[in-house]
């Protein structure tokens, strides 16, 4: 008993010297993802984007195109920059990337309103950059309805009303929106609860399988399994092992950073998240070993893996949803370890609904984890191979 | 004749990239799908009927109305009509809904005794897109609904107060260059320009990891019989802005027009923006190059970059709002103009002079990269160049591989020592418990 476990040890420790030895994994464990971590925190700083720049074209020149001008510099997401004489010169300052949006108020806004004849105010913003246009767009809308009801508003005073009967009348059915756990409608919450792991698990997937497969092509590997006495298991599971733990402390710094430093919303505490973050770590290493296992050329499966890596960040559904995509790619959506822990995230931290409902997704993440049994063979076939062939 | 040289380079170097599969899969194959795929995964632009719940404690005619014009929009879908909260609650917790409508019980009483009346929107907010889709649904419900309820209740006064109610200004609302306002058109064009440049990156590096791989077992790397650095490097970015002519063309052109996405550039304007963005790629990726070790640890350093250039370019967070030192360290690399000017050109119909300072940063960038290629080239490879080069490596390379037949000798003396004293000790040790 004592000998296995001397080649467990022996495996670690032997993995251990061997990620001292290129400073590519330095790199690729360490410094990939606190930079990521760092980038997108601070990127997104400000969490909802404030004072995006917005011009106006206000041909009319008169008191109520004006008092529309001075409500929406008001707004605190909108900063109106410059103000354009013509439509043709706001388009072109659009197409420069000056500005995300403009107002234009044709001539004759005015008096067109006192004699009733309904005149039209526009909103452009630039779909090329959706989340500015989005949020333009919101404060010009408003802005262009707030404008059109204080017209009648101020009529309905002078006829006697107070403020709670106008807006019986001139709005009889009001909305109230509640965003559920994040009413900041925050970015840097709805992004980086999910880029953060996702970049970890991209680098997981390829080290892990990049570290297996070095051991074949620099012809170690029948060394590495003699260490291990053979034991396919015990020769990889050792070896991922300092891994797994430099990932977890690498997980434990992102967790720490965005639930305990930024104080993002985690309802049910730090542990379902630790959890979900650890699974994730084991999953991807379950999966790219399985990938190892089941490719034998380092370039195809280091391939494969990068690109199931890469491929989770859009397919996880964190920025658009999985219901929006074509039904075979939602399907494919569950092939993903990166799905799982996203929904987990949805769960535990930003609805704090009970583990009940996400118990299958850590469950499925334990299937990735324990994916490898099914081909982990064929890794000792290999190694053996390889040398045999040299 | 230097001209003869460069083709001749040029010429080597592109028999090296069509021999090498694995190069061959980045300059074409995944250009060749990766943009298919992603196209393919937005191309519903939006997201649809999103489920929703209801719970309606009125119960009237009018809460009823609500909810019919409420499912009938393109954006919701009622799934579930729920007898209280915890149920409706239930449902959005199993992801069976991601919002919820409650109208209280209140709702008619207050609307007919003339106050605001409220209906309650709860929304999960695991994609803002359900928050976009669940406002604007019932927003256009509310407004349309709001209308017939003045007018209703205007139906026995005067025409000034009819006036006063209908609507005094109108507003409309124009997304310019997208117009599903999606995340086909605002995301793909981003992917597309990035996707060019990281398979450069990827595919000269592992040229370049290839090169290295081969000078160590003791071959000289190409180009080294010409005097001339410029004409090696020349030569070889002329072969890859061979193979790039195509694969842009093909990314760029035809993978938009697959999708029916707006398309609106103009010919003289595409070409000329993009060549200056492909030959910055080709000397960014040069520069890169030649630090690469081996074939595939290229896919390590440079794969994950992808996902914080995309947020570089400017194209989802604004840039306007970035802080300062990301705002700089994006302009080094091609894919942030690359992006901000492609998307313009491509979507909104900018010409050469709308985005000449993108054009004009990446004439720079493939000036400053190419001395810089220059630079490190002349510094690494001077050796090739003597005369006797062939000698010196084929020497170095014959003391390496002594050097590790040595080091692994002494491996194996020193286990023998340690097995030995081992056997040693146990001897020594069973000697000791005999006696």
């Amino acid at each position: 008993m004592s000998g296995t476990k001397q080649g467990f040890w022996a495996i670690a420790r032997r993995e251990i010297v061997r990620m001292q030895s290129r400073p590519l994994y330095g790199l690729s464990m360490i410094f990939a993802p606190l930079f990521c971590f760092l980038f997108f925190t601070t990127l997104m700083g400000e969490g909802l984007p404030q004072s995006l720049p917005a011009g106006v074209v206000d041909e009319d020149n008169t008191t109520v195109s004006r008092s529309i001008l001075r409500n929406l510099d008001s707004y605190q997401q909108t900063e109106i920059i410059k103000q354009y004489s013509n439509f043709a010169e706001a388009r072109e300052a659009l197409q420069k990337n000056e500005i995300y949006g403009f107002f234009y108020i044709p001539k004759g806004t005015q008096e067109k309103a006192s004699s009733q004849q309904q005149p039209k105010i526009s909103i452009y913003t630039n779909g090329t950059y959706l989340i500015p246009s989005s949020l333009l767009y919101r404060d010009m809308k408003t802005m262009a309805v707030m404008a059109s009801a204080a017209v009648g508003r101020e009529i309905l005073y002078a006829k006697g009303a107070n403020l709670d009967q106008a807006m019986g009348f001139l709005q009889p059915i009001q909305m109230d929106m509640h965003p559920l756990g994040n009413p900041w409608l925050n970015y840097n919450v709805y992004l980086t609860n999910t880029l953060l792991p996702a970049v970890l698990a991209l680098m997981i997937l390829m080290v892990t399988c990049f570290s297996i497969h070095t051991e074949l092509k620099d012809g170690t590997a029948a060394e590495w399994m003699s260490i291990a006495h053979d034991n396919v298991f015990k020769a990889v599971s050792a070896k991922l092992f300092p891994q797994t733990m430099m990932f977890s402390l690498m997980a434990l710094i992102y967790l720490i950073l965005l639930y305990g430093w930024l104080g993002f919303p985690h309802n049910n505490g730090f542990w379902p998240m630790f959890i979900a973050a650890e699974l994730l770590i084991l999953a991807s290493q379950g999966f790219a070993v399985f990938m190892a296992a089941a490719i034998p050329s380092l370039r195809w499966s280091l391939s494969l893996c990068t690109l199931w890596g890469v491929l989770s960040i859009p397919i996880s559904g964190f920025s658009f949803p999985v219901m929006g995509m074509p039904p075979a790619l939602q399907a494919l959506s569950y092939m993903f370890p990166l799905r799982y822990y996203f929904l987990i995230y949805v769960d535990q931290a930003l609805n704090g609904v009970s583990l009940v409902y996400s118990a299958w997704f850590y469950v499925a993440l334990i299937l990735f984890t324990i994916l490898p049994l099914i081909d982990i063979h064929m890794l000792r076939k290999a190694a053996h191979e390889y040398t045999y062939l040299e | 004749m230097w001209v003869k040289d460069m083709l001749d380079v040029s010429g080597k170097e592109l028999r090296a990239c069509l021999q090498d599969v694995g190069v061959m899969v980045f300059f074409i194959i995944v250009p060749l799908l990766y943009p298919l795929l992603y196209a393919y995964l937005y191309s519903r632009e939006v997201v649809h009927e999103v489920p929703v719940v209801v719970v309606d404690e009125c119960r009237s005619a009018t809460s009823r109305e609500f909810l019919r014009k409420s499912d009938a929009t393109a954006d919701l879908k009622i799934i579930s009509y729920c007898a209280d909260m915890e149920e409706a609650r239930n449902l959005m917790h199993r992801h069976k809904a991601y919002g919820l409508i409650h109208i209280p019980a209140e709702f008619e009483k207050t609307l007919a005794s003339g106050h605001q009346a409220t209906i309650n929107l709860y929304c999960d907010m695991s994609g803002l897109l359900y928050y976009k889709a669940m406002l604007s649904g019932c927003t256009i419900v509310s407004l349309d609904m709001n209308r017939d309820i003045q007018m209703q209740r205007l139906s026995g006064m005067s025409d000034w107060e009819k006036d006063v109610m209908t609507m005094p200004i109108e507003n409309e609302y124009v997304t310019m260059f997208n117009p599903a306002n999606g995340f086909q058109a605002f995301l793909i064009p981003a992917i597309l320009i990035l996707l060019l440049q990281q398979t450069l990156v990827l595919g000269v590096a592992m040229l370049a990891g290839t090169e290295a791989e081969r000078r160590r077992a003791g071959t000289l790397i190409l180009g080294h019989e010409y005097d001339n650095p410029i004409t090696v490097l020349g030569g070889k970015a002329m072969a890859y802005l061979l193979v790039y002519g195509f694969t842009a063309t093909y990314v760029l052109c035809f993978v938009p027009w697959l999708f029916g996405m707006p398309q609106l550039w103009q010919l003289p304007t595409l070409v000329a923006f993009v060549i200056p963005f492909l030959l910055s790629s080709i000397f960014f990726a040069m520069c890169i190059s030649f630090f690469v070790r081996d074939r595939e640890s290229c896919f390590l350093l440079f794969v994950f970059v992808s996902v914080p250039l995309i947020f570089m370019s400017g194209i989802s967070w604004p840039s306007s709002n970035m802080p300062a030192f990301w705002k700089v360290l994006a302009q080094i690399f091609p894919s942030t103009h690359g992006i901000n000017g492609f998307a313009r050109i491509n979507t909104s119909g900018a010409l050469l002079q709308d985005v000449r300072i993108e054009s004009l940063s990446l004439w720079v960038l493939t000036g400053i990269y190419f001395m810089l290629s220059l630079f490190i080239y002349e510094r690494m490879y001077r050796s090739d160049k003597m005369p006797g080069a062939e000698f010196v490596i084929a020497m170095r390379t014959r003391a390496r591989r002594n050097i590790r037949v040595a080091a692994r000798a002494g491996q194996e003396l020193i286990e023998t020592t340690q097995r030995i004293q081992k056997v040693r000790r146990y001897r020594k040790e069973k000697g000791k418990n005999g006696n």
